[in-house]
């Protein structure tokens, strides 16, 4: 009974006193709103750079290959810093945006790579009979290549995304107060660390999980990955 | 319907096709026939500019298909293709492979789309597996699918790239069934293939492409019966011999025995001669690389098999350039009919196997001729 008090005592501690689940759940909203801007600004810049690594200037299929290169090997904490305390830090900007920039440019570098390996494993004869059907360039793109693309880059895709949320646990070293600086900070207050550390994980856990469950949810033509 | 004008294609500094000119007209079937790597395949592809050829033209119901003025959609929307990889959409379904140009090209409502595959695949009767996907049909399916989608959108011209090339032996004549059924339906056709027989049989008008172009065209008795220039007359030739070079000492034997039993299964020889025939070539093969050749010379042994029409008996013909010797002449035969020379007993089986062996050495060449 006496070590269930104390977990009681702990856990009230940790959570409900001075309204720390609060604090807690603004982290969360934090770490969600970072990990999906960076994301979807990722994915879109992605596909640029996708494209550009297509183009006919041999110019523009350097920067792109440049910029993969660059940012997929640079630490995404560094890349934070540099941002934060260089580039943007004349702008005041909010600390929140510039870690959305510093996702956004790190996740762009990894999906255009994961872009450009899907897009290659399409088979080309099947491009080629969509033209001789009638279809033009775009459509054939539309219609054929990109679901089959699509198909080939989920299960990667995933696993760039649940990366990405973990990754954005970093952003705590330029002030933002996401979930795990948040964490922190109770751990810190309240000099019993460890539940407050083991929700934490288990909060992780299941934005990894539900991060599945949605792609498995849409994935209703599983058949194409075949 | 087609013409084409002195048609050229490069490929960097190789000249794949050159001044090639044909006219084909409407509800004509064409084969074209040739040794690989004579460019029957780019010119298909030219002819629906999927190849950019370099220069001449191509004239498709008087449309020049390389005019910058030219939708080469629509043009291409009038010419079906069946390739030898099939090239279905693996993310789709039969039903949704064909009825995807036809509602997005053509822009048919859906629900007639459908009924138009459900009756083409009725057709060549797959109509059960209308929700299958392409990785789930067996390749002679697989290509009916295809041939079903090309005709869908209601071309006026097929072409078709060695649809039976990539088959499985059982299920080619499926496929030549269905392309059988098309010629019928008066589709103006272009096919490249190796199936001669079913060439000689369907084709109005037979193409022989070899250097550079069309070398010689005829109805398909002119080419195949009798045809009158050095080349054609060497591939035809070639199509009722077996041939084979041995260039190691290590040769594949095992596909080389599997080549000769598919040639011998072609003119239904009886399973004694094709074993006898593996036999004496194995023997023959074996002596010659032992006793002609040394160990670090680079053997060269052609051996051409052919298959008599009239006296129905299988003629092995071996030249090679090693060491002239005759092992035919130094075996004595013991009373009872066993060999004396025990080393040479291979010989003394295709001795034994043969009917009539016949040995001459001319120019540096030996040559032997076994009748079995």
């Amino acid at each position: 009974m006496d070590i269930l008090n104390k977990i009681q005592g702990s856990l009230y501690a940790n959570l409900i006193a001075g309204k720390s689940y609060l604090l807690i759940l603004s982290g969360l909203k934090i770490t969600l709103l970072i990990t999906l801007a960076g994301l979807f600004l990722g994915t879109l810049l992605g596909a640029v750079f996708c494209a550009l690594s297509y183009s006919n200037s041999r110019i523009l299929r350097f920067v792109s290959k440049s910029y993969i290169v660059i940012v997929r090997g640079t630490p995404i904490l560094l890349l934070l810093m540099l941002l934060f305390y260089v580039v943007l830090a004349k702008t005041r900007m909010d600390a929140v945006y510039i870690a959305v920039i510093a996702f956004s440019m790190n996740s762009a570098a990894h999906i255009a790579e994961i872009m450009k390996a899907a897009l290659e494993a399409v088979d080309p004869g099947q491009i080629m009979a969509a033209r001789t059907l009638g279809f033009t360039r775009f459509g054939a793109f539309y219609h054929v290549t990109f679901p089959q693309a699509s198909g080939y880059a989920r299960p990667v895709y995933q696993n760039t995304v649940i990366n990405l949320i973990q990754w954005t646990s970093v952003v705590g070293y330029i002030t933002i107060a996401d979930l795990t600086r948040v964490i922190n900070a109770i751990g810190a207050r309240t000099a019993d660390p460890f539940f407050v550390i083991f929700i934490a994980i288990l909060i992780y856990l299941a934005l990894a999980y539900a991060t599945y469950l949605i792609f498995t949810l849409t994935d209703r033509k599983k058949r194409a990955l075949r | 319907m087609i013409k084409v004008r002195n048609l050229s294609k490069r490929f960097g500094d190789s000249e794949v096709l050159r001044d090639v000119n044909i006219d084909i007209n409407k509800g004509e079937c064409i084969a074209i026939i040739g040794p690989s790597g004579a460019g029957k395949s780019v010119f298909l592809y030219c002819l629906n500019a999927l190849q950019p050829h370099n220069g001449g033209n191509i004239l498709i119901n008087g449309t020049d298909i390389a005019d910058k003025k030219t939708d080469i959609n629509k043009v291409r929307e009038k010419m079906g293709m069946v390739y030898q990889n099939f090239n279905l959409f693996s993310h789709l379904n039969v039903l949704e492979n064909i009825i995807l140009a036809l509602v997005n090209v053509k822009k048919m409502p859906r629900a007639a789309a459908i009924e138009k595959a459900d009756k083409l695949l009725e057709m060549v009767s797959l109509i059960d597996k209308r929700e299958s996907y392409p990785d789930e049909l067996s390749g002679g399916q697989k290509q009916r699918i295809a041939i079903v989608r090309a005709i869908a959108m209601d071309p006026e011209i097929v072409l078709l790239d060695e649809p039976t090339s990539a088959l499985d032996p059982t299920m080619v004549g499926e496929v030549l069934a269905v392309i059988r059924d098309l010629a019928k339906q008066g589709f103006t056709m272009i096919i490249v293939t190796h199936e001669m027989n079913f060439a000689r049989e369907i084709a109005h008008r037979v193409l022989f492409m070899d250097e550079q172009g069309i070398y010689e065209s005829g109805t398909p008795d002119e080419i195949f019966a009798s045809p009158k220039k050095p080349r054609t007359i060497a591939f035809i030739k070639k199509l009722k011999t077996f041939n084979y070079n041995v260039k190691s000492f290590n040769f594949d034997l095992i596909a080389m025995c599997a080549r000769l039993e598919l040639f011998c299964d072609k003119y239904n020889i009886e399973r004694k001669t094709v074993n006898d025939t593996n036999l004496a070539l194995e023997e023959m093969i074996t002596y010659i690389l032992h006793h002609c050749y040394k160990r670090l010379q680079t053997p060269n042994i052609d051996i051409i098999v052919e298959y008599g029409d009239i006296d129905k008996k299988i003629a092995i013909e071996i030249v090679h350039n090693g060491k002239p010797v005759n092992p035919f002449e130094n075996i004595v035969f013991m009373a009872d009919g066993e060999g004396s020379d025990t080393e040479d007993l291979g010989i003394f089986m295709v001795k034994k196997v043969a009917s009539d062996i016949n040995y001459k050495n001319e120019d540096g060449l030996s040559k032997f001729r076994i009748k079995i």
